[in-house]
């Protein structure tokens, strides 16, 4: 069922890609590739649809037209089984964690473990406890979730989604309510997984100097389009007026800080004064 | 893992106790507990009325269970019920002399066949025929015996009768009891119309306890709730006369009619008046 | 969830029972696939289940205690106090067991299962499950729907023997009933199949099929806020209620 693409292929590719949400264009023909073996960093203003983009690719959304290739198969097309025997092979970290609250860290963390495989519980224990101690938490296998700190909850999501060794993680936000010592611990974690398994990653993340670390390549997303691409290093620097106002913080510029909105002033009832 | 276990064993207890306490109530609480299992031998008895005795119902010695009907079938040559019953091999032990007799458990309960042992050293055998047989009590003298507040109405000699008329007497039925301020007192006698004055006569008999009441006292027929039987009350009037067997009470009230009662309650009185002048006695005065 | 266009009462409701009744069909064919997490339809058997049965015994008793004590007083007004028995026996299979266990099964174990799939949905776990190819229907809603279809029988069971015993309790050892008579009028009366089979089998089984539904279909559909979970949580008892009543006449009707 896998089609073996040839590894130049990009692992994700996206042609044409275009959603309408309650009205909203999200994506606006949306071309973008993310290649195999490689970290790709997506960047833009809140609210442009990076987590829709991510749940385009597998699949929990569905875009009014275009393709989502991931690994040769057209996501929107695929069959139920067939979807998920994909995302066995996807991992993937929440916005907002998103553990289960019925099972402590341990359990939450072996949960895809226990549902795909039969491993006997000796190698789930130790697989789940490498996990846990790569993202430093180890010694909080027996807490529930409610437990946890922001920081800590996002951790153990993260030891989840790279609990199978799948071969492309998508981190939504990966780095929010990390310290710094957490933070670097997760970037080395990030450059291991890609460098040690090869597998691919695709990080949505707002921090310039943490991607810089990690990221092969990174696409700046705004009005449903790519509007810069390039290396993370100097795309800063590319002279593009998005990338100037978005990594320099302007509020003025072509990248829309405000939600799509009537006129302020009408809106205010100062409509009269204006006319 | 160990967490995941005991759920199992909580859960698995939980199914067990559910699933007994299914078991327990349809084995021993329905009529499945009645059908016998054990090894049991058959006797006759012939009834003159079984009332309303079934098959499967028990068989009790002392109140204790026994057995049960198997069969009942009528013996057209003796105009006869014939009985047989199975009782447990257990109680095997039985004078071949006791007396088979049906009874009623309690007043609305289910017929079942009692045997009170005999003397005869003999035991019963198998195929054997219980001689002597008491038949079913018809309601009715149960009912005399139940409403006669200890037997007044069997021991006549320790009762006094006295007549009522009364325009319309309900459904009292004999039996039936007398109360004076709420207090049984005695019971119905007899009831029956009169072909001449077109009214009902009605016999009470009175326990000799009760032997002053005033002979100006007014006899009124009740119903004991909005459901309940019909009994007579008897109200004391104020005359230094007393009552004497024989007499009759000429201070009647009769029986008012649902009908009526609704009728008084809906419309407010106006057309119940018409009704209740000719429910008076026609000595009636008040 | 977005604004939907105005409905009436009567429309609104009959919007919901059909989708509801797809809802059902979804569930159940996701049953075979669903039987790869019997571990967890053992797990949701312990909650809604197990962790149930004190409320179901408390009250069970008492019922039968009150029931011991009103018969007592209106039967004894007929002298017929040793059908008390009886009447106990079948008041409780017929009617009071199967739709008291439902309605406390409503209350206690429905609103659990509506709030927590509810919450499951409002932080993303679902979702999560999705993404970890873990089918939430498979795993979260039929678990839970079979579980309340089991242990709504048993529960019921468990409720009839407390309310025998409570009844026995009060017409025998308090009031003085003679014990004999308690149980033999019981057992010449009681009939295992129109009132035990019919009433605590197929009426409990009816139940639990359409409290389960409520519950999981209000939870599974609820709007992913607080306020969506609250309301979602209130309907669940409101409509379980109501649908408990209806389908005890129609049942009744049928059955008996
Ligand atoms: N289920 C939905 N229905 C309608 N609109 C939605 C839905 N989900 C998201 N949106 C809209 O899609 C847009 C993109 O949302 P998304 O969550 O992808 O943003 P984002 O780029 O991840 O932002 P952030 O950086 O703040 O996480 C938003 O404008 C949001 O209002
Ligand atoms: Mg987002």
């Amino acid at each position: 069922m896998t089609t073996f693409a040839a590894p130049t292929e990009p692992l994700v590719r996206i042609r044409g890609l275009t959603t309408v949400l309650n009205g909203k264009t999200i994506f606006d023909a949306l071309d973008l590739d993310i290649p195999r073996g490689k970290v790709t960093a997506i960047m833009g203003p809140s609210g442009t649809g990076k987590t829709t983009l991510l749940k385009h690719v597998t699949g929990q959304m569905r875009g009014d037209a275009g393709q989502v290739l991931v690994d040769g198969q057209d996501v929107p097309e695929l069959s139920r089984e067939k979807l998920f025997a994909l995302r066995e092979k996807i991992g993937y970290l929440f916005q907002n964690s998103a553990l289960l609250t019925d099972f402590d860290v341990f359990e939450n963390v072996a949960f895809p473990l226990r549902q795909h495989t039969q491993l006997p519980e000796v190698l789930i224990r130790n697989i789940v406890l490498t996990k846990l101690q790569a993202v430093g938490l180890r010694g909080a296998a027996g807490l529930m979730p409610a437990e946890l700190s922001g920081g800590m909850a996002r951790r153990v999501a993260l030891a989840r989604a790279i609990v199978f060794d799948p071969m492309l993680i998508l981190y939504d936000e990966p780095f929010v309510g990390l310290d710094p010592i957490a933070l670097s611990q997760v970037l080395k974690l990030i450059r291991t997984l890609n460098e040690t398994l090869g597998i691919t990653s695709v990080l949505v993340a707002h921090e310039l100097e943490a991607i810089k670390q990690v990221a092969d390549h990174v696409y700046l997303i705004a009005n449903g389009k790519v509007v810069a691409q390039g290396d993370p290093k100097t795309i800063a620097e590319d002279g593009s007026p998005w990338t100037r106002q978005f990594f320099g913080g302007a509020i003025d510029g072509p990248v829309p800080f405000q939600y799509p909105a009537d006129d302020y002033a009408q809106a205010l009832g100062l409509a009269g004064a204006r006319a | 893992m160990s967490q995941r276990n005991s759920y199992a064993v909580g859960t698995g207890l939980f199914i067990v106790l559910g699933f007994a306490a299914l078991a327990y109530l349809a084995t021993q609480t329905t009529s499945v507990a009645n059908t016998h299992q054990g090894a049991s031998y058959t006797v006759q008895a012939h009834f003159a009325n079984i009332g309303q005795l079934k098959e499967r119902a028990p068989v009790k010695i002392a109140g204790v269970r026994v057995g049960q009907v198997r069969t009942i079938a009528l013996d057209p040559k003796r105009e006869a019920a014939d009985v047989t019953l199975a009782i447990d091999e257990r109680y095997s032990h039985i004078p071949d002399d006791s007396v088979a007799t049906i009874f009623t458990s309690g007043l609305l309960g289910d017929q079942y066949v009692g045997i009170e042992y005999g003397n005869s050293k003999k035991d019963l055998a198998e195929g054997a025929t219980l001689a002597r047989t008491k038949p079913a009590q018809q309601l009715e003298e149960m009912l005399g015996k139940f409403f006669g507040a200890g037997g007044v109405a069997d021991n006549l000699g320790g009762s006094y009768v006295l007549k009522a008329r009364f325009s319309n007497v309900g459904a009292l039925s004999v039996g039936a009891p007398v109360k004076m301020a709420g207090v049984p007192i005695g019971s119905v006698m007899a009831v029956h119309a009169d072909p001449v004055k077109l009214d009902a006569e009605v016999e009470l008999a009175i326990d000799r306890k009760y032997d002053q009441i005033p002979d100006d006292s007014a006899a009124a027929v009740f119903t004991s709730g909005l459901i309940g039987t019909q009994y007579v009350a008897v109200q004391p009037g104020g005359s230094p006369e007393f009552l004497k067997n024989g007499d009759e009470m000429v201070l009647t009230q009769s029986a008012m009619q649902l009908e009526d009662l609704i009728g008084k309650f809906l419309v407010n009185g106006s057309p119940t008046e018409k009704k209740e002048a000719p429910a008076e006695s026609p000595a009636g005065k008040h | 969830m977005s604004a939907q266009p105005r409905r009436n009462v009567v429309t609104n409701a009959l919007a919901q029972i059909g989708e509801a009744g797809l809802f059902l069909l979804t569930l159940l064919a996701a049953v075979p696939r669903s039987l790869r997490h019997v571990r967890e339809t053992v797990r949701q058997l312990w909650f809604v289940g197990a962790m149930s049965l004190t409320i179901i015994m408390v009250c069970g008793l008492f019922v039968g205690m009150v029931l011991g004590l009103q018969l007592y007083y209106v039967l004894s007004i007929f002298g017929g106090t040793a059908a008390s028995g009886t009447v106990v026996a079948i008041a409780i299979y017929r009617e009071l067991g199967p739709v008291v266990t439902a309605l406390l099964f409503a209350g206690r174990a429905g609103t659990s299962v509506t709030a927590e799939i509810g919450l499951m949905r409002a932080t993303d776990q679902l979702a999560a499950m999705e993404m970890m190819a873990v089918d939430p229907i498979a795993y979260v809603a039929v678990p839970r729907y079979l579980a309340g279809l089991i242990a709504m029988p048993l529960l019921c069971a468990v409720f009839c023997a407390l309310g025998i015993f409570g009844g026995h309790l009060v017409g025998v050892t308090w009031l003085g009933i003679d014990n004999g008579t308690f149980w033999s009028n019981m057992t010449a009366t009681v009939d295992v199949w129109k009132d035990v089979v019919n009433g605590i089998l197929v009426k409990s089984l009816a139940f639990g099929a359409v409290v389960s539904l409520i519950a999981v279909y209000q939870g599974y559909t609820t709007p992913p806020t607080s306020e969506g979970v609250a309301y979602a949580t209130t309907r669940t008892v409101v409509a379980s209620s109501i649908a408990i009543l209806a389908l005890d006449f129609v049942l009744t009707a049928f059955l008996m």
